[in-house]
């Protein structure tokens, strides 16, 4: 990007007002889908803790509603909004290309965030991968809940082409580069939007054919969900990098020493890396070779290499601009960063968070734990971290930067949404170390009742106890920052840009011999961990009372 | 100028870091977990308690799984089994006998009429016949099944012994489930889809009485969704 740009804010607050207005519908539903996701969710940590009990019914419902609001709606409208909202910027005033395109894909979103919310209050419950097995008696329910799920697909499709069209039509003149390292970001972002929206198609549509009676049975669906669901985890990720390369530059003025070509690189990667690794989630099954199942594992081990790459050179420009800054040594550059600014306190606590859960998440990429550890509580112990610690925090932080400039208000409350960050990742800490240790001993992952008549470990409640306690936590540490940051929308107090702590690191180039020690010294560990967690696994594999022999299935009809 | 750069700041340094994660091979293949390509066999991985696990090469066997049970064999064996070793309490306690029925229904089902030629070519008897694996020693093992359905197993509750070498048929009647064995410091999970026969040769080295639950969310009733296995010592009336 180039340096005689305006700064972020100041482009955002020069976008058209009807842009402005499009990017305010989709922040604010965005936010109320995270607070309405987080109360079902903190309903399912109660129960799932024995502090209250539910009927099955309403326990699967909860969880249902749990899923689909915030996994669905929270994660992307709220990178739809981010999308919209960068790529008009981008423009530097020029704002939206395609601009009807963008509002009916508003429209398509939001009415599939009604039809969704609606069909899993009043329709059986199928969880939120929506399985036909568990409402064959209910098409209804079926029907209407895919739908909802293609009029998102529909409406991120139609957004991205608008997100595209708007990086592609005007390219930014500041710089001789046709696109720059974040406007390539955006269009590969939209572009795999577009990719996962026709993989909804795939999941969803023979479902409401199905419901319609104009198709078969979706037999097919599980199988179309796992290639969907997949690029799901991956997309949230990705955005998280892009948020985080945006920030760190509206923050401190330091943009990649590394060239944007680089960068552009490492964003492409994603759809080089993400696609082939998909086969962990479904060690599981049956019927998959056991040659697939190794297979499959060895490609997963690549899975975080375009993330890892982005945080590194996200990192290393930061400590090299910050070293060459400092007057002192060491890591004192790191003292020097905006802590009081709730920003930054965000961007650290997303990154530590998001160590934790690859560090977990790469436990169970080995097929041969697989047994030990799927559809056990360890898969939401570990994914927390990613979803909540690492994508929820990193989005927030965007629209704490973002929505101030686009209405024109100061930031509500700084130094206690500073605190923020830190109070909901010590949350999740709780929670997910518990509902880790709960997933090595057994805890099954989506049973309320756990007690069994009395035959599951008495270990089982105490974990789950704890995993209450920590839900609790980041749920309050959570509600807190979103109204904060929902406040922006709402109170305009003048015309007043972002005033929060900055740092201006960007102006002068790193010294050449400035070392950058923190991320790699941070892969390392997480490397380590990795490999501690999972020789535990292993060990605990091997001291089970029960030698087995093949696991894979037969004949199918 | 990359060249001038401090090494932690060079992109060859970054691009390499990135790959950090490939690491964990290392401890994969030291587990017996993953090929190793200088390897000139492959070690099983210790896939439970003790031995660890052997290569499987039995005919129409993949990694310990047979091929090609259709649902409505499994269903008919399934049948059969439940009735031939159901006792008063409602419990199933299969004997050795069943390894060498088992043997005899598959020849059978293969249109081979030779199993039966072979045995009484040998000059053996049904009674023989009935008790060849038990004293004989191939170590056949016992033939186990287990369905599961909206929300039970069927048996509920299995009587097994330690040291002997069980071949567990599960199979889903209606929707997904799991079969998973509660085995004290942890589980061993087992994923079941309606009409797939998935099988496992399972041995347990230690009495107790094991959990069955389902980790698959199976409609209102999952929580429900238990069976028990009680292991008892090899010899016959062992206590646990």
């Amino acid at each position: 990007m180039s340096d005689t740009m305006p700064s972020l804010t100041d482009r955002i607050a020069a976008l058209p007002g009807c842009d402005k207005t499009l990017a305010r519908v989709l922040f604010g539903s965005a936010l109320l889908a995270l607070l309405l996701g987080l109360g079902f969710g903190w309903l399912t940590a109660l129960g799932r803790a024995g502090v209250t009990g539910f009927e099955p019914l309403l326990a699967a419902r909860l969880l249902t509603l749990h899923g689909v609001t915030v996994f669905f709606y929270w994660l992307y409208l709220a990178q739809a909004a981010l999308l919209l909202v960068l790529a008009g910027a981008e423009q530097n005033c020029g704002g939206l290309a395609l601009r009807p395109l963008a509002w009916v894909g508003c429209v398509l979103m939001l009415a599939g965030f009604a039809v969704s919310e609606i069909s899993s209050i009043i329709g059986t419950p199928l969880l939120y991968d929506g399985g036909p097995a568990l409402g064959r008696d209910d098409p209804a329910a079926v029907g209407w809940f895919s739908l909802g799920y293609l009029l998102l697909g529909a409406g991120l499709a139609v957004s991205s082409v608008s997100v595209i069209a708007t990086v592609l039509s005007r390219p930014n003149s500041g710089t001789s580069e046709p696109l720059s390292a974040v406007g390539f970001a955006l269009f590969a972002w939209a572009g795999f939007l577009i990719v996962s929206a026709i993989a909804s198609v795939n999941a969803f549509l023979p479902s409401v054919l199905w419901a319609l009676g104009l198709g078969a049975f979706p037999a097919n669906q599980p199988t179309e969900w796992h290639i969907l669901f997949h690029n799901l985890h991956y997309l949230p990720l990705m955005a998280t990098v892009v948020v985080w390369y945006v920030l760190v530059q509206a923050l401190t003025g330091v943009s990649s020493m590394h060239g944007s070509r680089f960068s552009k690189i490492v964003f492409a990667s994603y759809l080089l890396f993400v696609p082939p690794t998909s086969l962990y989630h479904m060690f599981l099954e049956p019927n998959l070779a056991e040659g697939v199942r190794v297979v499959g594992s060895l490609l997963s081990l690549f899975v975080a290499v375009p993330t890892v790459m982005a945080f590194l050179i996200i990192v290393s420009s930061l400590e090299a601009h910050g070293r060459s800054h400092s007057s002192s040594g060491g890591f004192s550059w790191v003292r020097a960063l905006p802590w009081k600014n709730p920003v930054m306190s965000a961007i650290a606590c997303s990154a530590l968070n998001l160590a934790l859960g690859m560090t977990f998440a790469f436990v169970l990429i080995q097929e041969k734990v697989a047994p030990l550890l799927s559809d056990t509580f360890f898969v939401p112990g570990y994914f927390h971290f990613f979803a909540v610690g690492t994508v929820s925090l990193s989005f927030l932080a965007a629209m704490m930067v973002v929505l101030p400039a686009l209405t024109g208000t100061l930031p509500w409350r700084p130094s206690l949404l500073n605190r923020m960050p830190a109070l909901i990742s010590v949350g999740l800490l709780i929670f997910g170390a518990a509902g880790i240790a709960a997933g090595f001993v057994g805890v099954p992952r989506r049973t309320f009742d756990i007690s069994y008549g009395g035959d599951a470990p008495a270990l089982w409640h105490t974990l789950m106890s704890a995993v209450g306690i920590g839900g609790t936590v980041f749920a309050i540490g959570l509600t807190v920052l979103v109204i904060g940051v929902a406040r922006s929308l709402f109170q305009k107090i003048g015309d007043v840009t972002n005033q929060q702590p900055e740092v201006s690191w960007g102006n002068t180039p790193a010294r050449a011999s400035a070392a950058a020690w923190v991320g790699p010294l941070g892969v390392l560990v997480m490397v380590l961990a990795m490999a501690v967690f999972t020789v535990v696994a292993f060990e605990l594999m091997n001291a089970l009372p029960l030698i087995v022999i093949g696991g894979s299935g037969g004949h199918s009809h | 100028m990359s060249e001038n750069r401090h090494f932690t700041t060079r992109r060859s340094f970054i691009t390499g870091m990135g790959f950090g994660a490939v690491g964990l091979y290392g401890v994969w293949a030291a587990y017996g977990a993953a090929p190793l390509p200088f390897s000139t066999h492959h070690e099983g991985l210790h896939d439970g308690h003790g031995e660890p696990a052997e290569a499987v090469g039995h005919e129409g066997m993949v990694h310990g799984a047979r091929l090609g049970m259709t649902p409505e064999t499994f269903r008919r064996e399934h049948a059969a089994f439940v009735d031939k070793f159901k006792r008063p309490d409602g419990s199933v306690e299969p004997g050795p006998q069943a390894a060498i029925a088992h043997d005899m229904s598959n020849h059978l089902m293969m249109g081979d009429d030779t199993a039966t030629h072979d045995m009484s070519d040998h000059g053996m008897g049904p009674h023989e016949m009935s008790h060849m694996s038990h004293d004989s020693g191939t170590d056949q093992p016992v033939d186990l099944y287990l369905l599961a359905f909206m929300w039970g197993y069927n048996p509920d509750t299995l009587r097994l012994r330690t040291g002997v070498r069980y071949r567990l048929r599960m199979m889903a009647d209606d929707i997904t489930h799991g079969a998973s064995l509660q085995l004290g410091t942890a589980s061993r999970i087992i994923r079941l889809r309606p009409d797939i026969v998935s099988e496992q040769i399972i041995t347990f080295t230690k009495p107790g009485n094991v959990l069955i639950y389902c980790t698959v969310y199976c409609g209102p009733g999952h929580d429900r969704m238990q069976g028990k296995i009680i292991v008892t010592g090899s010899e016959p009336g062992g206590q646990s």
